[in-house]
């Protein structure tokens, strides 16, 4: 009964381990590319968007998401079901599938290792070990009742992995109950990101420092080869349980509809092996991927869009394969990312920071100034459309009909500055109302994108007759800057780890000032209205919230907002099933490939 | 004392001589036709350079004059393949929702936003029509390539020469101290030289680059800290030679400083090799400005270079976008040929004994 | 000659000694720090200490210093910052890769450029003289840049001609199928300036009293050409690529980014952008070890073929 609700809702039927294991033809063969090197393979230990990619396919958490629905919507992964929760929400039980077995390793002397409840909980004990030093740590120190005591004591010794822990705990071989000390709307979310995955406690020791580069998961893939930079290749894992695909689309999605009649009925894994090259130059990648010698391209580099798409100019939602790549049978998935760009002022900055009216003013003059349609159109050629909430769309707790936007007028800009006595020097430029000099301290990353952005914004703070000096600098020190708040203005973009609005409002909560809140805006107002909104689950008062939220951030400009990127991900005609998800980075595991 | 020296007769030989030289050496110059015009090439590229640095020429290169990536004249264009038009939008049905925003009440500074409203007039500004093609196409921003390549050449020999100049200097300075007094202050020197050469260039420039920030200022530093060492070499070894010369030797005789001696009776004996090093490094750098741009390293936002504009290169071909890229190599093969040649011509002229 | 080699490796010492230091003041001193990107994008001042401290950087720099010449006395550089992989691991597997490119160009360029340099040598000031020369001044002005971007987008992929980017895991099958289209590229920017370079000196020894005297001998123009010309006016280009064998470990870094080799020149930059300090200390150490060796070596290698040369 329970197997066949699962199969009316999930997009896999698990069927019984013990069938026959139909494994894929090792001579499907799929070549896709990356923007950017990828830091390594270890859960715990990375969380750039490309290893996360490849991680997908090797690990596997407790939840995932349904690979066709729209918007996207968690289903069980290697749970059974999805968790029975108690009353307050604060207790959460989880049952593992039987017969789920690790990848094969030379640690496991040759036998099968069956995934139990246990390796789930080292999987999110050894998040919050400092001897991890985990990026994702986050994720649960100050949630789970006990563990950050763990954390604590782990501090000047070492993490003790077999001490009683009250809020992380495996009941029986099978069974996993997490306790949490506080409300935590996002857990299921987390529970689904490839960080939380169960690893094996005996890998991990066993390979200590080097776990990068000896992933072991049960996932459809494992790794059989690393060049950091350069190359990692997948190969299917022949310990994978057998998963038929059985995708049911919301009637009407085309692209949906598509992927389920090409790959239903087929096992995962499909491809037999993946090799992933990393390009950083646009012209050999896009080179590489027209001569067919990549099946994939992970996203469109931007200054080939206008070459390759036809663009509605008027709403870049409209796009289509130019007539030449259509006749070639090339295909496209093009989607919205969950994410969003925005100007950071720095709100502790001598210059453009505080709340005093005349420096509202100064920064709401420089965010008139600038032409955000003109750098969608220009620089993200049309392919981009304005972010207008401080929740992007396909976000939770997104609202269509709030307009977080300041008109373009430079005329009223200037206007606006004499009003509040900025006058213009004998030089030319402003300066503050009691006659000092001002010059705005702009960080930059030191590509030539940044330089292309320094540009038009060179132009709009010379049209109100601001000074600027732009100081270019690697991406370490761009991050320092905006952590440190040591800086006057910074483009910063922002990236959904999980599909819910409380990833983007914690943005702007003064404790993550240091961290996530790289304006360094500190407003007790917004402050308590956060607060409240962490309470409370997806609902209209919580979207009541938000919307004062994103009023009391307008009022105080600490943001000009930019916008959300589309991504658009290229595919030779011999792939099939390939779609991009809102929230997976890839979808190897789910596709097919012609031979 | 250092009048007297000046008025010492033994010391007026060696300039007298000295400008013989070089007069013999212009004479030869002048023979050499292919010589001649690469100087009247490099001249005229001096000259523009120049020109654009006091912003005679090239000054307007930051306006946008034409639509984004407009096409040169004299090219056949094709139509722009466009979508159909939109059908019917169903599936984004508007929502009959009101707009929501922040209103003037709610607005900390919305009394002054409306008070500036009525007194925005004074900064209103016209439009100028964007043209839809250029005698030799625009850029990304609409800008007129033929104009920023003016600019660039412009900035690129200035960097080039300037560069060249900072790395004569130091390279001398060092490998005549060096060269000159030898023993303890020479060791010293020649550690510093073969620490210099053994770590390979690109981490010099990368780590320099990271610790300076961008900008000529920084293009110029790193060129020179990384390429002093060839002529620090050159110049150890004449003034290893030279220093022992009975010109030398008399002018230690009669008193004269240190410091005159290196320079005043040295110097001069090496001033062609020096010329024609310069013009070397003048030609490296000139192409190396375009390695350093294109690895993130180039001229700031308001300025442009022949390297600057390369680095744009790579994105624009792929679209079909060659114009820039083609008005750059021919800018810079055009420089870079004569300036060549006319360094042949300078060897010849001044190396006697090449010129056999 | 014993004692001379004594003294010439203990005259590394210092110079070791200086390169150390000055990478390291650099790297670690003006450096940025790892630790930022290392943290992730969810950073508390907790987990940051927690990072520094794993790699060492909570330490003095004098410390870390010493830490540095413990490495380099035992060559054991460590893992990596960013990767955690071993260096060796890194290094080993970046230098193959790097060497084949590198090497087999410098094969193809001397094999090029050292008969051509000899034939307009031997025809100087004539016709033939006049077009390579010029030849050469022309394809040295255009930027490497330029070769490879229009190389790539016309050669590879507009005539199908050779393969985009790429490279394998065989050796072979790279050195017949990756290779020729950056190798190329590569010898469009070396050959101008090496054809120069080499015909300089075959003309200042055709310029010699003993050319005269051999021709005034009656010895044909082959046995003058080959036996005295050739043999004397290799030594100086011997000894210039001796000195130029380190750099082909550090490979040819835009080729390498351009054609996807796996080479040094991408670890490189990859290891500066991440400041990666461990791969950078590892790599400058052996290069500078190489450039000390093989400069010892090119002066030996001087006496070996022309016994009149003092070794001081």
């Amino acid at each position: 009964m329970r197997l066949r609700a699962l199969a009316l809702m999930a997009m896999l039927t698990a069927a019984c381990a013990a069938s026959a294991l139909a494994a894929p033809d090792p001579d499907k063969v799929l070549h896709s590319s990356f923007n950017a090197p990828e830091t390594g393979y270890d859960p715990a230990k990375t969380s750039d968007v490309y290893s996360h990619g490849v991680m997908e396919n090797i690990f596997e958490p407790l939840l995932t998401y349904d690979y066709v629905a729209r918007p996207a919507k968690l289903i069980p992964l290697i749970a059974t079901s999805m968790p029975e929760i108690s009353a307050d929400r604060l207790t959460y039980t989880f049952h593992i599938q039987k017969g789920i077995y690790f990848a094969d390793d030379p640690v496991f002397k040759g036998k099968k290792r069956e995934l139990t409840a246990a390796d789930v909980v080292y999987g999110l004990k050894r998040l919050a070990d400092p001897a991890t030093g985990s990026p994702s740590n986050y994720l649960v120190l100050g949630h789970f009742v006990g563990v950050d005591e763990l954390a604590e004591k782990a501090k000047n010794g070492k993490f003790d992995y077999d001490a009683p822990c009250e809020g992380i705990k495996a009941l029986d071989r099978y069974t996993l109950q997490l306790k949490l000390k506080t409300l935590y709307p996002a857990l299921l979310y987390v529970l689904a990101m490839p960080h939380t995955s169960p690893v094996s406690r005996e890998v991990m020791e066993a390979y200590g420092q080097n776990s990068l580069a000896h992933p072991v998961g049960t996932g459809p893939y494992i790794l059989k080869e690393w060049k950091p930079g350069v190359k990692t290749t997948l190969v299917y894992n022949p310990n994978f349980r057998h998963v038929v695909f059985d995708f049911h689309p919301t009637p009407g999605d085309k692209a949906g509809e598509e992927v389920a009649r090409e790959m239903n009925g087929k096992t995962m894994p499909q491809i037999g092996r993946i090799e992933v090259q990393i390009f950083t130059e646009e012209q050999p990648m896009w080179l590489a991927f027209k001569s067919g010698q990549l099946d994939e391209l992970y996203s469109i580099p931007q200054p080939l869009l206008r070459g390759v798409l036809n663009m509605d100019p008027k709403n870049p939602r409209r796009a289509a394969l130019k007539a030449e790549y259509r006749k070639a049978g090339l295909k496209i998935s093009r989607v919205l990312d969950p994410e969003m760009t925005y100007w950071d002022f720095n709100m502790q900055d001598p210059v453009l920071g505080g709340f005093s009216k005349e420096k509202i003013a100064l920064r709401r003059a420089i965010a008139m100034s600038f032409d955000t349609d003109q750098t969608i159109r220009d620089i993200r050629r049309n392919n981009a459309v304005r972010m207008l909430y401080t929740i992007p769309e396909g976000v939770v707790g997104h609202n269509p009909n709030f307009r977080y936007q300041y008109e373009y007028n430079r005329a009223l800009s200037n206007a606006l500055l004499d009003q509040f006595g900025y006058k213009i020097g004998p030089d030319g430029y402003r300066t503050t109302p009691d006659g000092k000099p001002i010059s705005i301290d702009f960080v930059s990353d030191a590509s030539a994108v940044g330089r292309q952005w320094n540009e038009y914004w060179q132009e709009a703070l010379d049209s109100i007759h601001l000074r600027v000096t732009f100081r270019p600098v690697t991406f370490n020190d761009l991050l320092k800057a905006m952590r440190s708040c040591t800086y006057g203005m910074v483009g910063a973009a922002w990236i959904a780890d999980y599909p819910d609005g409380e990833n983007f409002v914690m943005l702007n909560y003064s404790k993550n000032i240091g961290a996530e809140n790289t304006a360094c805006y500190d407003s007790p107002r917004y402050d308590k209205l956060y607060l409240e909104s962490q309470k409370l689950q997806d609902s209209p008062e919580r979207n009541h919230l938000y919307d004062e939220m994103n009023k009391v951030m307008m009022e105080d400009t600490p943001w000009l907002p930019g916008e959300t990127r589309f991504r658009n991900r290229m595919m030779q005609p011999r792939v099939l099933g390939d779609e991009v998800h809102p929230i997976f980075q890839v979808s190897w595991r789910f596709m097919d490939i012609q031979k | 004392m250092t009048s007297t020296v000046q008025a010492a007769p033994a010391m007026t030989g060696t300039p007298e001589v000295h400008r013989g030289f070089w007069a013999l050496g212009w004479r030869r110059l002048k023979r050499d036709k292919v010589a001649m015009i690469s100087l009247v090439v490099v001249g005229a590229f001096l000259a523009l350079a120049v020109a654009g640095w006091f912003n005679i020429i090239g000054d307007g290169w930051r306006k946008e004059v034409a639509i984004p990536y407009a096409a040169p004249s004299w090219l056949m264009q094709s139509a722009e393949e466009t979508l159909p038009p939109a059908e019917e939008d169903t599936t984004s049905a508007k929502s009959s929702a009101p707009i929501v925003t922040m209103t003037q009440a709610e607005d900390p500074i919305g009394k002054e936003v409306a008070l500036a409203r009525q007194n925005m007039g004074k900064y209103a500004s016209v439009e100028t029509p964007l043209r839809e093609t250029l005698p030799f196409g625009a850029d990304l921003r609409g800008r007129d390539v033929i104009v920023k390549t003016i600019k660039g050449t412009s900035t690129s020999v200035f960097v080039g020469i300037f560069g060249a100049l900072f790395t004569l200097l130091l390279g001398t300075v060092l490998g005549a101290i060096s060269g000159y007094f030898g023993g303890k202050v020479d060791d010293f020197l020649n550690w510093f030289y073969s620490v210099f050469t053994s770590v390979p260039d690109m981490l010099l420039l990368l780590s320099f680059a990271a610790v300076a920030g961008r900008g000529i200022k920084t293009i110029i530093i790193v060129m020179a800290l990384t390429s002093w060492t060839g002529t620090y070499r050159l110049v150890r070894a004449e003034y290893l030679k030279l220093k022992n010369r009975e010109f030398v030797q008399a002018a230690s005789a009669i008193g004269a400083s240190d410091a005159r001696r290196i320079f005043v009776h040295i110097l001069p004996n090496i001033s062609h090799l020096l010329l024609v090093q310069f013009s070397l490094l003048t030609v490296s750098l000139i192409k190396y400005e375009a390695i350093l741009s294109f690895l993130g390293f180039g001229v700031g936002v308001t300025q442009v270079s022949l390297g600057s504009m390369l680095a744009e290169a790579p994105a624009e071909l792929v679209q079909g976008v060659w114009w820039q890229m083609v008005a750059v190599t021919i800018a810079m093969s055009l420089l870079v040929t004569a300036f060549s040649l006319l360094i042949d011509g300078l060897r010849d002229a001044f190396d006697p004994k090449a010129n056999k | 000659m014993f004692a001379y080699i004594v003294r010439r490796v203990l005259q590394m010492i210092p110079t070791l000694f200086g390169v150390m230091l000055l990478v390291f003041v650099l790297f670690n001193v003006f450096g940025g720090d790892p630790s930022l990107v290392l943290a992730g994008k969810h950073l508390t001042a907790e987990s940051l200490a927690n990072i520094r401290a794993q790699l060492g950087l909570d330490k003095s720099q004098s410390a870390q210093f010493l830490i540095f010449v413990k490495q380099v006395l035992t060559l054991d550089f460590g893992t990596s910052w960013s990767t955690q992989q071993p260096v060796s691991d890194i290094i080993g597997s970046r230098i193959g890769p790097s060497l084949l490119l590198t090497g087999s160009m410098l094969v193809v360029d001397l094999l090029i450029a050292i008969p051509l340099a000899a034939t307009v040598a031997y025809f100087r000031r004539g016709l033939t003289d006049r077009i390579v020369t010029i030849c050469c001044t022309i394809a040295m002005s255009v930027s490497a840049l330029v070769y490879i971007i229009a190389g790539q987008y016309w050669l590879a992929y507009k005539f199908g001609w050779f393969p985009v980017s790429g490279w394998s895991a065989s050796a072979w099958h790279n050195l017949w199928y990756y290779v020729p289209l950056p190798m190329l590229m590569g010898l469009m920017v070396s050959l101008g300036p090496d054809i120069r370079f080499y015909r300089s000196f075959f003309i200042e020894e055709l310029g010699n009293d003993y050319v005269r005297t051999a021709r005034a001998k009656g010895l044909s123009e082959r046995v003058v050409m080959l036996k005295h010309v050739l043999r004397n006016a290799l030594i100086p280009v011997v000894t210039t690529v001796m000195m130029s064998l380190p750099y082909l470990l550090i490979g040819a870094l835009v080729l390498e980014t351009f054609f996807s080799i796996p080479g040094m020149g991408n670890a490189v930059v990859l290891a500066v952008n991440n400041s990666d300090f461990p791969i950078i200390k590892a790599i400058t150490v052996y290069i500078a070890l190489a450039t000390m060796v093989f400069n010892l070596l090119a002066d030996l290698i001087y006496k070996l073929i022309d016994p009149r040369v003092q070794l001081t």
